[in-house]
């Protein structure tokens, strides 16, 4: 107790650091997030990656190349083969890549991190990524004790060796889930890894140096780094819960980036605003707003009624008037950016149309249906779902708006009884089957509240994940899109929108990360 | 004396077991998985039904029960679900943030509540009653978020004295301790002043006057002493609240202390982090009222007797 006073009254380092403007002139970044990451063990997660983007580097990397562009472009891997039946891939390390902590990386590090991620002991959460490697099903039911799909063939060669062959397993291994870890560092601390400095070990530009729980994360470049030293001396990540406290903070220069995700009606008055317009950073996000429709439930059972619910919802004008305009709308399954993507065929707004549907499905006089929100999500949910209501009406949809906490809506999409909700899919990797997979296959739909329900759609999904023909599997995706969108009516693809952020003058090389993601890698940033 | 608080000491384990009890059962009957919430959009079914297993969340609710009660019995909270971190250390670790904001709040709350109270009730009916009455209702009535976003403007963004927010130095504290001790201060103010002059009508106040003492010496040796009876009451209870987490001040002014892990573990259905803090704050509730009693007694000699067994 009497260290903490200490600590709280003392005018320490960090005091300094994150109460004064005076470091503004060193090279430390000032960021923050609504929400504690909680743990820089990334196999635990599925939701914060701020830090592992920073801390670790993965065998590939998804680099930016332009607005909304990515290429894989070599990490720890300098180099891989693929065998012709497209099972077998060989990852030649870099030789001399340090940890943190002085260990060498090897073939050995990549072996272990994959099979920790299987190890029940673990309990990891992202372990979808190796769903593929031969072995990675046994070990996750405990039946076995090592996997004979991950071998490590001398010091600096990894192999992995597929099932059956997995189009997109390079592309997900440059997902931030797939970083690696140090053996002789990670293995003796069980689950403790990766919940305070001392217990987190990576390769990435930059070290862990403070984690203080629901308060702030510094991190201190890395010397040693591979690529070259960080131009960042440090970042200080600060929690902060309240929107309007990180804009207040952004705007009184004691927070550097100020991203607009966290307050989406602050945009008009930055762009608006002559001191910020011009430190608006704004790039395309390759994700998806879509409206879910559970098939399960009546009266979306009927085609021709989840034909209608397209057909009553006017995107565009949900894009002007909530989002400022910012995006473009999307007819598809995967938004632009994503590999495969070609333009969809429009989603016609027609409230008439959709009228005739419904009394053709047998509602003449209107339907009562449910949509759902959370209580605890921005309010940009909620005034979506309040202008669907009122658009929707007029095709003869009586909407009631259900509101519920986060942990009942994800217990009702995974029981699949949730009503129908509108909400936002980023792609964690680029590949078709980040979205596809997801959202229309046997599994994905179980688990989000029925929205597809299409044996065929089932089996070719399957198909297309391990189909290494590239231009007969965009064509499959392409066909699906119209199965799906067009004559399923499974769901609603709405828009996808650009990301912006407003940062302060002194932040230079401000790349919009290729995904649109909040989190990113602050490798290449300079701070004057 | 001692007797009396090793009795009430007594009397709350019961209380604490069946705090506990309820609330296994009642987050078992609201929906929720903290599996699912873990993983969110990218659930799988699979995963979830593993990873609940592997954590024995699976097993039936009576066996968690009692696995749960007989390791606090033995001091151990367990682990939370979402923070993977070990619960007692999780409240230690953030307690003395929310007892430096409880304490500053509290100071805040009494050196403008009870004189606002006093002066209010001597001054009965006049300009400064009236302004000071108004000024305890604005801020018994305004939101804290509110009052909290207006100081961060006008004394963060405008005037540059104070930061906006983090809890990193004294300044830090100032403003949270002012928003949240200015709302209680409302309350102790109005109660100061009604109970004053709920004795300022006695017959010893009378006799005190008419003794020819002068009307300050009656108001402190005579009233005051009395009157502060109820509010010394408000005040324990204040402070016990104010102790198990200000919720929103400290999402506000990002302060990691016991609230916002309060906050993270019902939101995250994280059944032993809730557990944890529902302990926490009722053994805090329970000595709040603890320490009001006894400060009864040293205000008032006849609860004093009355603690000692003696009769009225």
């Amino acid at each position: 107790m009497l260290n903490k006073v200490k600590f709280l009254m003392a005018t320490g380092l960090v005091t300094i650091a994150l109460a004064s403007n005076s470091l503004a002139a060193d090279h430390v970044l000032r960021i923050a997030y609504q929400e504690d990451p909680k743990t820089v063990d990334v196999q635990m997660t599925q939701d914060f990656y701020t830090l592992p983007l920073n801390v670790y580097d993965r065998l590939v990397e998804a680099e930016t190349s332009g607005p909304g562009q990515t290429q894989l472009v070599p990490g720890l891997a300098e180099r891989w083969d693929v065998s012709d039946d497209g099972k077998t891939y060989t990852f030649h390390l870099r030789q001399g890549v340090l940890f943190h902590n002085g260990e060498e990386l090897t073939a050995d590090d990549v072996v272990y991190t994959f099979d920790r991620m299987l190890d029940p002991k673990t309990k990891a959460l992202s372990t979808d990524i190796l769903n593929f490697v031969d072995g990675a099903t046994e070990r996750l039911e405990g039946t076995t004790t090592s996997v004979p799909g991950l071998q490590a063939v001398d010091k600096y060669t990894v192999k992995v060796v597929l099932k059956e062959p997995y189009a997109a397993f390079v592309a997900l291994l440059a997902s931030p889930g797939a970083s690696i870890y140090n053996r002789k560092f990670t293995e003796p601390l069980g689950d403790q890894y990766g919940l305070t400095p001392e217990t987190t070990n990576g390769t990435g530009p930059f070290v862990l140096k403070e984690y203080n729980l629901n308060d702030n994360q510094i991190l201190a470049a890395n010397e040693k780094y591979f690529k070259g030293r960080p131009k960042l001396d440090e970042i200080i990540i600060r929690v902060v819960a309240d929107s309007e406290t990180l804009r207040l903070l952004f705007e009184s220069g004691e927070l550097d980036v100020f991203d607009i995700d966290y307050a989406p009606t602050q945009l008009p008055y930055f762009i608006g605003s002559d001191q910020w317009k011009d430190q608006v950073r704004s790039g395309p996000r390759v994700g998806m707003y879509y409206y879910h429709i559970n098939q399960a439930l009546k009266p979306f059972d009927d085609v021709r009624v989840r034909k209608a619910f397209q057909m009553a919802i006017n995107r565009d004008e949900i894009l002007q008037k909530n989002f400022y305009g910012k995006g473009a709308i999307e007819n598809g399954v995967i938004p632009r950016g994503i590999s495969c993507y070609t333009a969809a065929t429009p989603i016609e707004y027609n409230p008439a149309k959709a009228k005739a549907l419904l009394a053709e499905a047998g509602y003449p006089d209107g339907v009562d249906i449910n949509l759902t929100q959370v209580s605890s999500w921005s309010s940009k949910w909620s005034d979506m779902n309040q202008i669907i209501q009122a658009q929707i009406k007029e095709a003869g949809f009586n909407a009631q708006i259900k509101t519920m906490d986060e942990s009942a809506y994800f217990a009702s999409r995974k029981a699949g009884t949730v009503d129908n909700y509108t909400q936002n899919w980023s792609a964690d990797f680029n590949d078709p089957d980040n979205f596809f997979y997801t959202f229309f296959s046997k599994s994905g739909t179980a688990v989000r509240g029925y929205n597809n329900n299409d044996e065929e759609v089932f089996a070719a999904l399957d198909k297309a994940r391990s189909m290494t023909n590239a231009e007969e599997r965009c064509a499959l995706y392409q066909k699906m899109t119209d199965r799906i969108v067009q004559e399923d009516a499974a769901w609603v693809p709405m828009f996808s929108l650009d990301h912006a952020y407003v940062v302060q003058p002194r932040v230079k090389n401000f790349v919009v990360p290729w995904n649109g993601w909040s989190d990113m890698s602050y490798y290449k940033m300079e701070v004057e | 004396m001692l007797t009396f608080v090793i009795k009430r000491i007594v009397i709350s384990i019961p209380v604490l077991i069946g705090i506990t009890a309820l609330l296994f059962i009642m987050l078992n009957v609201i929906p929720g998985d903290p599996i699912a919430l873990l993983m969110k959009e990218h659930a799988s079914a699979d995963v979830i039904e593993r990873v609940r297993s592997q954590m024995h969340l699976d097993d039936p609710l009576i066996t968690r029960y009692f696995r749960f009660l007989f390791a606090a019995l033995q001091g151990d909270l367990g682990v939370s679900i979402k923070l993977n971190r070990d619960v007692t250390t999780l409240i230690l670790n953030a307690f003395p943030n929310t007892l430096i904001l409880t304490i500053c709040a509290a100071l805040v709350s009494w050196v403008i509540g009870i004189p606002v109270g006093v002066l209010s009730a001597v001054r009965r009916d006049s300009l400064v009653d009236h302004l000071f009455m108004g000024f305890s209702l604005v801020g018994v009535s305004m939101p804290i978020f509110w009052s909290a976003l207006l100081m961060q403007y006008v004394f963060a963004l405008k005037l540059k004295w104070l930061p906006v927010s983090g809890f990193y130095g004294y300044q830090y504290v100032i403003m949270p301790a002012i928003v949240l001790g200015w709302s209680s201060a409302g309350v102790i103010a109005r109660l100061t002043r009604s109970s004053l002059l709920e004795v300022m009508r006695h017959d010893y106040i009378r006799t005190a006057r008419a003794k020819g003492l002068r009307e300050l010496l009656v108001i402190r040796r005579h009233a005051l002493k009395n009157a502060l009876i109820p509010v010394v009451t408000i005040m324990a209870i204040q402070v016990a609240g104010l102790l198990s987490g200000a919720v929103i001040t400290e999402a506000i002014f990002g302060i990691p202390g016991v609230g916002r892990i309060s906050v993270n573990a019902i939101q995250a259905r994280d059944m032993p982090l809730l557990q944890g803090s529902v302990l926490f704050a009722t053994v805090l509730v329970i000595l709040g009222n603890l320490v009001a009693d006894i400060l009864y007694s040293v205000l008032d000699p006849r609860i004093r007797n009355e603690m000692k067994g003696g009769s009225k």
